[in-house]
């Protein structure tokens, strides 16, 4: 049953092609095969149909079968770009884009666009224009394929440099091969057709040669047929045909730090595709090598590998760890140049994974054939001969101090001086050195030391030992020392990825706020590039378009960023990719974006005005700052966004709480009402006088409560909104207790404790007497019938300290830390005990507008456990002086 | 026969039986005031009233609570006075035996007229009606024969169940959940719609008179009318 339906991902990247517009590529193998041609030939033919074809860019290369075959279709002017002193020609993709025809024909997609257009290459132009819905023909000759320029190097001798993204021709929803055989294309060429002719003379030569051409075609044919199957598979996959399916393959690649690597890469690409395969290249930092070189790691996740870095000093098992953990079928590893040493022992990667991978496949990569170019030259290549010199300078004196010291040192011992050389040199410098100090230690020890002197022959059986002993421990203590120096750097430099990770995290953990987290950003960005820095982000997060500046260092360094700035801003924005300076997308640029995103996406666009987009440390320290920022910004985000959640639930919890209490508070008096207004109708003239009164002056009782009710939510409302501005002065605690018994009637009080005749505190006497109002009010309500609640004050530890006290049924412990809530009151079972469940509230709030507090205490410790809890609530005010 | 009914009110606040008291006793009842469950109940007990009226909202006992400990011993009718948004409380007490219940701020004449209906309605229990007549609607309980207007309705069963259900309870509510076990068992407790359609049905059939005489309880239940609350 499920698997009848058709798959979902299927259906829904048809659907989501749809608002894009259709892309269609005229491939060729070669320059020459006539592309162009067929491509405006083919126009021609909607032209007459009624399509509104336009000519976006068309390269006739001055060959007029193309020239003639473009008359008719209008043409897009090209746009002028002023470049060092003359005058660029280039695509105008906005007015192209302003234009919007019904197909619009673009030659060359592979051209790199002149310096300061938005996009550094054509293909990107073609695919922002795909997006806004233009249906596009384009032209692409198979070399610029980025995954066959290994291929494509090795076959034809020419490097091409101009390289699109395989993905690109992925975009396309139609391929067309423009076929033409070796043989004819050599004609076209010799008969001038292609290239003038002392161009077609070398052409001839060089790239046009028939086994070239033949690969080329080749190579093309198969593109185009990996391409037609990608599209059956999708129609098979959206149309629910119920197939034998292959087993999932996964491809693994194995990269070093050399160029082998690149040629890696784009094999297992190719490999992925052709399986569909998903794809993972796996560098292993070894200890032993240093942490800047690293491998191409950015081509890989170019062509869409997943990259996976770990280190490790055995490269065999790191990978097969890896491969075993991820469920790899296909493995893939360079042709890597080896050691002698390796060759001869088998210890070659391929030999050892051949050995211990039964259940891979494994693909080794033919070596590049052209010269080996190194990805960087390492910084310190080769040229450094001081250690060298030392290490001489070390040995010499060595024997200069075993010739000087002469029969002092027996000569076996001095083998152990020596030695002593060997792994000052290998902990100074590494195994070359260790070696090469070990070689000539060897000599000048036999030169000089071992008879026959000053000859390098040896005389006895035991010397010779004893040198051969030298030599293998020289080698091995040296091989062990150097590791361990080459460890332990490798170790150093991740401990300085680490330690950096940790001050960027620490930093950026410290600010609460989104404004005070993107400035520390801001700081920590423009202090690594050493130049202005700025954070982006659209300000509205439900839209997503607009980007504003939302934090620079230093202050308003954001305003520097120019136009071409913005563009590139925009697109790391849209794209999650890093563009600007030393990117593929508009890489003229001052400034380099890089995208803050997590799993759960985008977050912001972290821009730095970069002097020098080759400072790989410096970039390193960027991306790693980005990481941390970006995960930094989601916490702060997601605190914010829990912080109002909360503040939500809590409204909520207010707003239900309000709801009951006035449903409570207002039903009853209103009851009051309704039911002694209805009475006095209907029963006037039978009811007694006494009667009529009372009931009238229920009425007024009621109004009096309900208007008392609103008052204390008016009163609270203003102490909540901090309107209420206290008077404080010096106050006798004594007559304002007075006053407020007198506010409250019909309630019996037990004396007024006092325990000094006369208290002053400092507070508003009118906000204090309130304040009393309430706790007696409340004491009253809770308090069981016939107990009056007592009232005392005394001064403790420099604060006056009031206190009402009840013997009622006193607070649950649960309860206790709510009392002061707003509409908290209570609950015991179903039963609520009647009041506004505001006159604590209101209290807290008067206490702490005068500054002083409010604290309730129950069960009562002062009454005996078995009777009624009780409950004392305790005001606290400043003291007078 | 009015006179010397004894009311038995129970609540907390002393402006209801402020003005309560007067209303009752100017409908020529006596009333008896009760401050708290265990006031309430010991005077229950004690004087026997004729009637109940109960506020849930006590400060010693739930009312619930209260309502299950006073139908342990009197059956006399419990009118509940109740809040709106309580809505679920007010079928608990109807469901634990209450007979029916006013919402509070209520009319003094409602109120007047719902404790008449009770006491009827007790009345009518002693000495069982075999024929109950109103708004040309005669329902003969000995014959299971239903009439409009001297025109025989022809009822299914179990619209005749709901019906005779309701005339043996005229002027009282009936829950949801006591008219659906009475007459489709406690399975269907839950199933309200079965009860809407039924009594649509009902009230059709009985045609005008179907409608004034069956009042629904909005969320509650449904209710025969007698003559005293058609009012």
């Amino acid at each position: 049953m499920e698997q009848d339906r058709p798959d979902p991902d299927a259906l829904l990247a048809a659907t989501t092609r749809d608002g894009r517009g259709r892309l269609k590529v005229f491939l060729g193998a070669a320059p020459g095969v006539g592309k162009t041609w067929e491509m405006l030939n083919q126009a021609k033919r909607r032209q007459s149909e009624g399509v509104d074809v336009l000519a976006g860019v068309i390269e006739t290369h001055g060959r007029a079968e193309t020239a003639g075959q473009a008359v008719g279709i209008p043409e897009l002017p090209r746009r002028r770009m002023p470049y060092r002193g003359q005058d660029l020609e280039e695509f105008d993709l906005d007015e192209a884009l302003a234009r919007r025809p019904g197909l619009l024909l673009v030659d060359e997609l592979a051209h790199t666009n002149a310096p300061g257009s938005r996009h550094a290459k054509r293909w990107e132009d073609v695919e922002e224009m795909l997006a806004a819905g233009l249906d596009i023909w384009a032209t692409l000759n198979v070399q610029h394929l980025e995954s066959l320029n290994e291929d494509i190097a090795r076959i034809a001798g020419v490097r091409v440099t101009e390289t699109l993204p395989d993905r690109v021709l992925e975009l396309a929803d139609e391929i067309e091969l423009v076929d033409l055989t070796p043989a004819a294309l050599r004609e076209r060429l010799k008969a001038g057709r292609i290239y003038r002719a002392d161009v077609a003379e070398r052409a001839l030569e060089g790239f046009f040669k028939e086994g070239n051409l033949g690969a080329l075609r080749e190579i093309a044919l198969r593109r185009v047929a990996e391409h037609v199957d990608d599209h059956v598979r999708d129609w098979m996959r959206a149309n629910r045909v119920v197939g034998p399916w292959p087993t999932r393959d996964r491809v693994l690649a194995l990269v070093g730090p050399d160029a082998a690597g690149e040629a890696v890469i784009r094999y297992a690409k190719r490999l992925a595709d052709a399986l569909r395969a998903p794809w993972i290249v796996l560098h292993v930092e070894r200890a032993t090598e240093a942490s800047d070189r690293r491998p191409s790691l950015a081509l890989a996740t170019q062509l869409g590998a997943e990259v996976e870095t770990r280190a490790g000093f055995d490269l065999v098992q790191v990978a097969l760890d890896v491969a075993h953990a991820r469920n790899v079928t296909h493995l893939v590893i360079g042709r890597a140049p080896a050691p002698f040493w390796r060759r001869w022992f088998g210890r070659t990667l391929g030999y050892q994974l051949l050995r211990r991978t039964p259940e891979f496949a494994l693909h080794v990569t033919p070596s590049p054939a052209l010269a080996r170019r190194r990805a960087a030259p390492a910084p310190s290549g080769g040229t450094n001969w001081m250690p060298w010199a030392a290490a001489t300078a070390l040995v010499a004196c060595v024997t200069g101090a075993g010739l000087l010291l002469g029969g002092m040192i027996p000569q076996e011992a001095l083998g152990m001086v020596f030695l002593a050389a060997v792994v000052a040199a290998a902990t100074l410098q590494g195994l070359r050195l260790a070696l090469y100090t070990a070689a000539i230690g060897f000599l000048a020890w036999d030169f000089f030391f071992i008879p026959p002197i000053h000859t390098i022959t040896i005389a006895n059986a035991h010397d010779a030992i004893g040198l051969a002993v030298f030599l293998i421990v020289a080698s091995i203590t040296g091989l062990l020392a150097g590791r361990l120096r080459a460890e332990a750097q490798a170790g150093q430099a991740r401990i300085d990825g680490l330690r950096r990770i940790g001050a960027f995290s620490r930093k950026l953990g410290e600010p609460t706020t989104e404004a005070a987290l993107l400035s520390e950003i801001a700081r920590q960005a423009a202090a690594i590039v050493d130049g202005p820095a700025a954070v982006l982000s659209a300000s509205d997060q439900e839209q997503q378009q607009e980007l504003h500046v939302q934090a620079a260092a230093p202050e308003g360094g954001g305003e520097a960023i120019d136009e071409g700035g913005w563009a590139a801003a925009r697109r790391s924005w849209t794209h999650g990719e890093p563009t600007g300076r030393g990117t593929a997308t508009l890489p003229d640029g001052a400034w380099r974006f890089v995208p803050l995103r997590t799993a759960r996406g985008r977050l912001a666009v972290l821009g730095v005005r970069l002097a020098d987009a080759s400072n790989g440390p410096r970039l390193q320290a960027l991306d790693t700052l980005a990481d941390q920022a970006a995960v930094a910004l989601e916490r702060v985000r997601l605190t914010g966004q829990a912080a109002r959640a909360e503040a939500a639930e809590e409204t909520q919890r207010l707003r239900t709480a309000l709801l009951n209490s006035l449903s409570h508070d207002l039903r009853t008096p209103l009851t009051g009402i309704r039911g002694a207004a209805g009475t006095l109708r209907a029963a006037w003239d039978t009811l007694p006088d006494a009667t009529r009164a009372d009931l009238l002056a229920g009425i007024e009782h009621d109004v009096a409560r309900m208007t008392r009710f609103l008052a204390n939510i008016m009163e609270l409302t203003r102490l909540e909104s901090g309107e209420i501005r206290p008077r404080i002065l010096p106050v006798s605690v004594g007559e304002v207790i007075e006053l407020a018994i007198g506010r409250v009637p019909d309630a019996a009080f037990a004396p007024v404790n006092l325990a000094q005749p006369v208290i002053q505190a400092l507070a508003d006497p009118a906000l204090l007497e309130q304040a009393l109002v309430n706790l007696i009010e409340n004491a009253v309500k809770y308090g069981s019938l016939g107990s009056a609640p007592s009232i005392r004050a005394a001064v403790v530890g420099g604060h006056v300290e009031i206190s009402v006290a009840d013997e009622g049924v006193g607070i649950a412990a649960e309860d206790l830390p709510h009392v002061f809530d707003s509409f908290y009151r209570a609950r015991r079972g179903d039963q609520v005990v009647p009041g506004t469940g505001l006159g604590l509230a209101i209290a807290r709030g008067l206490a702490e507008a005068m500054g002083g507090g409010i604290a309730a205490q129950s069960p009562r410790a002062d009454l005996p456990v078995d009777g009624s809890p009780g409950t004392i609530v305790t005001l606290r005010l400043p003291v007078a002086p | 026969m009015r006179g010397g009914a004894t009311i038995l009110v129970i609540d907390d606040e002393p402006q209801i039986h402020r003005f309560l008291r007067p209303a009752l006793e100017a409908a020529g009842y006596r009333v008896e005031q009760g401050m708290d469950a265990a006031n309430g109940l010991r005077l229950a007990a004690a004087r026997a009233p004729d009637a109940i009226l109960l506020d849930l909202g006590l400060p010693d006992l739930d009312g619930q609570e209260a309502l299950r400990r006073l139908r342990a011993f009197s059956a006399a009718p419990v009118i509940v006075l109740s809040a709106r948004d309580r809505e679920a409380e007010k079928i608990t007490a109807l469901d634990a035996g209450a007979d029916d219940y006013v919402e509070k701020p209520f009319a003094v004449g409602e109120l007047l007229a719902r404790i008449r209906a009770a006491l009827r309605h007790v009345r009518a229990r002693d000495g069982v009606a075999e024929i109950w007549r109103g708004e040309g609607v005669t329902v003969d309980l000995a014959h299971r024969r239903v009439t409009v207007d001297h025109v025989p309705v022809q009822l299914s069963p179990r619209e005749y169940d709901l019906l005779s259900l309701l005339v043996r309870n005229v002027d009282r509510v009936l829950t949801h959940r006591q008219l659906l076990t009475a007459v489709w068992g406690p399975a269907h407790v839950d199933d309200v719609q079965y009860l809407r359609v039924y009594v649509g049905q009902l009230r059709q059939k009985l045609g005008p008179a179907g409608v004034r005489l069956i009042a629904t309880e909005p969320g509650v239940g449904y209710r025969l009318l007698g003559s005293e609350l058609r009012g």
